[in-house]
């Protein structure tokens, strides 16, 4: 059944991501594309579109993965830090102005923002040879207040342009996408969604408990570390590529979860899935509603995303609260 | 001697173990469980049932001592390999996730490449859940939840089964058939258990019980040899007292206790 479900899934998002590549401020016919339109698709569309669908499958995917080991239903990839780290070191780049690496600066900045992050994350919630869920939980809130007052802090003491731009950079901007970065997005995004799928039955033990996880053979601190790691490659990919885009990763995993149900096995693809179509449209929504101005695609997910968020709460059986 | 050793499933040396931060500890402790024995391992709350379950089954590392599983220390085992052997089942089942019924019980073959003899549905019959098989687990009372479990660690088909409380919650009528069919799989396929328990009266149902206190067993054997009354008193510290009804049963006579 959910076999069957998972085809639906994947048949509306192919369509979604089709639609989201023909619209935009002028409405392109793949079937018949002149120089301009060729220019447009290849050097602007595509590589937008490519890192939105990767952001959101890194974000949607790390969601699941993150609220089954921390058994938590209201963690997101953010709430460990690792995003607020990132952005607090990208937004050194960005705020100082120096480019120093050209248009790497602020992919890279933010990647090693969130692998220094995650190192002190995992740092804290180490314990006795293990990952504690609790301990990590507390140590990324705990961290991201810090950071946050930090990046606040640079904010208001920064020029006007600085500030725009952080701003935006902040909110989800994917308009600093190019085909450039996409390679080593790509990579990390990919390697974190394979070990998480690899190790998906062992996230349903995990998500029963530990006890249960050892007694179904799997080694409990082995798998959270991998597990942790799939998490940290994904979102630091995803922040690296174009910001901070809130609620997808809190979001998709309980829409997946209604839709075809809890088995990681499905849930971790699709939630990827459903993210990246989800990031796909509300780009789209965040180009076309009003040119030529974007509104950054973090703040339509989270204008959609929340009213969404909260009829599932009112809906019995969905979120168990 | 060899047959001996060849019908001891499981053998705890020495065990000694302690919590980091606590003042519970086992010192010294030796048992055997041998092949299709049925062990009702009794004590108060805090007595070390679980901690001493939680040794067997490799969850706790002890600091001194050895656990041995057909003759092999634990830890030599592959993961999944001692899963296909050894199954624990832990008392607290707290789980906020909507799984159904059914992909928990499924998660008892995931030690296995191949599907075994039992399929999920029939382990679901076999606990009197097949109406609930597509329901979510957070939706079920305790005692379902715990019938589900139970279902699962059936079709996780391990010889050796190490049972925390498996009883707790369940109606007098569920806890009749799970003991009923953990007899069966006894008797059927010659496997082990180690159950946790704290009801004496349930006890007194077993061939064996070891009574446990403060980490250490008080005594081992038949029941009707073991629970007297004095060593009752130290388990429990309460005056309590196995008595005969006419028929020959045996019960737990309160005494002047309330």
């Amino acid at each position: 059944m959910p076999k069957i479900k998972i085809s639906i899934l994947i048949l509306i998002l192919v369509i979604i991501f089709l639609v989201s590549l023909c619209l935009g401020p002028r409405v392109i016919n793949p079937l018949s594309l002149n120089d301009l339109e060729k220019e447009i698709m290849l050097s602007i569309r595509l590589p937008r579109f490519v890192v939105a669908v990767l952001m959101g499958m890194a974000l949607g995917a790390s969601g699941a993965v993150l609220q089954g080991i921390l058994r938590n239903p209201l963690a997101d990839p953010y709430i460990l830090g690792i995003s607020s780290g990132a952005s607090l070191s990208a937004a050194f780049g960005l705020i100082s102005g120096s480019y120093f690496l050209g248009k790497y600066t602020i992919p890279l900045t933010a990647f090693i923002g969130a692998a220094i992050v995650s190192m002190i994350v995992s740092a804290f919630g180490w314990k006795r040879g293990g990952l504690w869920p609790e301990r990590l939980l507390l140590a990324g809130v705990g961290l991201s207040f810090l950071f946050h007052a930090v990046l606040m802090l640079l904010i208001s003491t920064s020029t006007d342009e600085g500030m725009r731009r952080t701003v935006l950079w902040i909110f989800g901007d994917l308009s600093i996408a190019d085909w450039s970065l996409i390679p080593y997005g790509f990579v990390l995004v990919i390697l974190g969604l394979g070990i998480s799928i690899s190790r998906s039955k062992a996230l349903n033990a995990l998500i029963l408990g530990d006890e249960f996880a050892h007694s179904l053979g799997f080694s409990v601190y082995k798998e959270r570390v991998l597990l942790f790691l799939s998490v940290v490659l994904m979102t630091a990919a995803s922040v690296s590529l174009g910001g901070i885009i809130g609620f997808i990763g809190l979001l998709m995993p309980h829409i997946v979860r209604f839709l075809i149900g809890a088995d990681n096995r499905f849930l971790i693809p699709a939630s990827a899935l459903c993210g990246g179509a989800f990031l796909c449209v509300a780009d789209l929504i965040g180009k076309l509603i009003m040119p030529p101005a974007e509104i950054p695609s973090g703040i339509i997910t989270a204008i959609i995303g929340s009213p969404y968020f909260l009829y599932l709460l009112r809906r019995k059986n969905v979120l168990n609260l | 001697m060899s047959s001996t050793y060849n019908h001891t499933i499981l053998q705890l040396d020495n065990v000694t173990f302690q919590y980091p931060s606590d003042k519970m500890f086992i010192t010294h402790l030796t048992f055997s469980v041998g092949n299709g024995e049925f062990i009702g391992l009794l004590g108060a709350n805090g007595s070390g049932k679980s901690t001493i379950l939680k040794l067997a089954s490799g969850i706790l590392k002890p600091s001194e001592g050895s656990v041995r599983l057909w003759g092999k220390p634990l830890h030599f085992y592959k993961n999944k390999d001692r899963a296909k052997l050894l199954c624990y089942l832990p008392q607290l089942l707290d789980i906020n996730v909507p799984f159904t019924v059914r992909e928990v019980v499924s998660m008892g073959l995931y030690p296995y490449d191949m599907p075994p003899e039992m399929s999920a549905d029939e382990a679901i019959e076999i606990v009197g859940l097949e109406e609930k098989s597509g329901s979510y687990i957070t939706n079920l009372s305790g005692g379902e939840r715990r019938r589900t479990f139970i279902a699962m660690t059936l079709l996780q088909g391990a010889g050796l089964l190490l049972l925390d409380e498996p009883l707790a919650n369940l109606d007098i009528k569920y806890q009749i058939e799970i003991l009923r069919l953990l007899g069966e799989l006894k008797e059927k396929k010659n496997i082990s258990i180690i159950m946790a328990l704290h009801d004496i009266n349930i006890a007194l149902q077993f061939e064996k019980v070891m009574l446990i206190k403060d980490g250490k067993i008080l005594g081992a054997g038949n029941p009707g040899i073991v629970l007297t009354k004095d060593l009752l008193k130290e388990a429990f510290d309460v005056n309590i007292a196995v008595k005969k009804n006419n028929s020959g049963g045996a019960y737990i006579s309160y005494g002047n206790n309330f």
